[in-house]
């Protein structure tokens, strides 16, 4: 193949790479945005290694395989769920950048920078545990989602009693 | 024949629409808002004004059409700066790592852009207008990879994107997309596809101005929240608790 080729086969893939994501930015701005909550607790139980290693021990190889692809599926659920309440508490936390009082405006700083934080640690998650999904042998470090999440929830709650007057809080029930 | 007729159709209809987005910017007053996309439209309505006025008449429109097409890539440098800043204003704890990842990205794309120059050869025979196809299929490879950028970054981030930054960038996008995929054809087939090009060219610039001019039309939409609490996964998990357990 002559490089011409190969820059034209590199190019077109780039170009549809270029549509995908166009596409996809048009797409999601349509969808709604309805923020779900969180069952912490059922989630720090998904992440639990200990409970994990439990199972790896009293099961057969492929009963854990199969047990841990189902947990890793459900995990999956959840960390969308955390990251889709982190992308709603970012855009309404990132309308509040205006705000007249300036207590809210710097609660809205920390409650952006936390929620950036944690969609960072999702995309971490993801990455991870599609490894694990295809490799159900391996175990990562669990992503520290949990505590920052629990974060999360606190500074909303912070913003939220800060704007009380406001008649469009943001986010309060994630 | 047919080509050129299609091509003059689209002229005159790019150079109303240019205008039509000219005027809009100016009565929405979004010229002071966004200087470089301002400068942008009316430097595009110029530049196809002169390019209409130049065709015909061989060297003469060349020069004037490269000269113009150089000047409308910068400013389109330009809108993709006012769109990164205008995007992260609302966040100013993400711009660190966005200006970190926006340089990177900047440094993969003018290094691909570097390979491309040296490595195309161009199906063009007059030397000059190869090298300034092939530059402008690097520099157009940056355009569009700086805005895929964009596009990734906020969508990895749920940034929200007010309705006509929104709007800029994808209008440009589209453009510039359209843009790199006709001159690529340009460089592997040669002139063979130069007249279907032209046409596909003016129909996406079309699209881009009435993208722009819609979405700077167009209120912004208010975003309201609500609650809704689903239970649908923890019922997985509790489904596949109770298979293992009953296995």
């Amino acid at each position: 193949m002559t490089s011409a080729v190969i820059i034209a086969v590199v190019i077109t893939v780039f170009v549809l790479c270029a549509i995908a994501i166009f596409l996809g930015a048009l797409h999601s701005r349509r969808s709604h945005t309805v923020q779900r909550s969180v069952d912490l607790k059922a989630f720090r139980i998904l992440m639990d290694r200990g409970d994990e290693n439990f199972l790896r021990a009293k099961l057969s190889r492929n009963a854990f395989f199969r047990l841990k692809r189902q947990r890793t599926k459900v995990t999956w659920g959840y960390v969308s769920r955390m990251s889709f309440n982190a992308k709603i508490v970012l855009q309404g936390a990132g309308r509040q950048r205006l705000n007249s009082n300036p207590r809210v405006v710097e609660q809205a700083a920390s409650t952006i920078a936390l929620a950036g934080q944690i969609r960072t640690q999702c995309l971490v998650a993801y990455a991870k545990m599609t490894t694990e999904y295809i490799f159900p042998s391996l175990q990562f470090t669990p992503a520290r989602l949990e505590s920052q999440y629990e974060s999360l929830r606190d500074s909303v709650a912070r913003l939220a009693s800060l704007q009380s007057q406001d008649s469009t809080p943001v986010a309060v029930a994630i | 024949m047919a080509h050129n007729a299609l091509i003059s159709v689209f002229w005159v209809l790019s150079l109303v629409l240019n205008a039509g987005l000219v005027a809009v910017l100016i009565g929405t007053r979004s010229v002071k808002k966004f200087p470089f996309f301002g400068s942008y439209a009316a430097f595009t309505l110029l530049a196809s004004a002169l390019c209409y006025l130049a065709r015909g008449q061989g060297p003469r429109y060349f020069y004037v059409y490269w000269v113009c097409e150089g000047i409308s890539v910068l400013l389109g440098f330009g809108v993709v700066y006012e769109v990164f800043g205008r995007l992260l204003t609302p966040y100013p704890a993400l711009r660190r790592l966005a200006l970190t990842i926006f340089q990177w990205s900047i440094i993969v794309l003018v290094l691909m852009g570097g390979i491309v120059l040296f490595a195309q050869s161009a199906a063009e025979r007059n030397q000059f207008a190869a090298a300034v196809m092939i530059i402008e299929e690097a520099t157009r490879i940056i355009e569009v990879g700086l805005l895929m950028f964009l596009f990734l970054f906020s969508t990895a981030f749920g940034l929200h994107w007010r309705q006509c930054v929104f709007g800029m960038a994808l209008g440009l996008g589209i453009f510039a997309t359209i843009e790199l995929i006709g001159i690529t054809m340009q460089n592997y087939w040669g002139a063979s596809v130069q007249g279907s090009f032209a046409v596909i060219r003016a129909i996406a610039f079309n699209i881009s101005l009435m993208v722009w001019a819609g979405y700077l039309l167009v209120p912004e939409k208010v975003v309201t929240t609500a609650e809704a609490l689903q239970h649908g996964q923890l019922e997985q998990w509790n489904q596949v608790l109770t298979e293992f357990i009953y296995q």
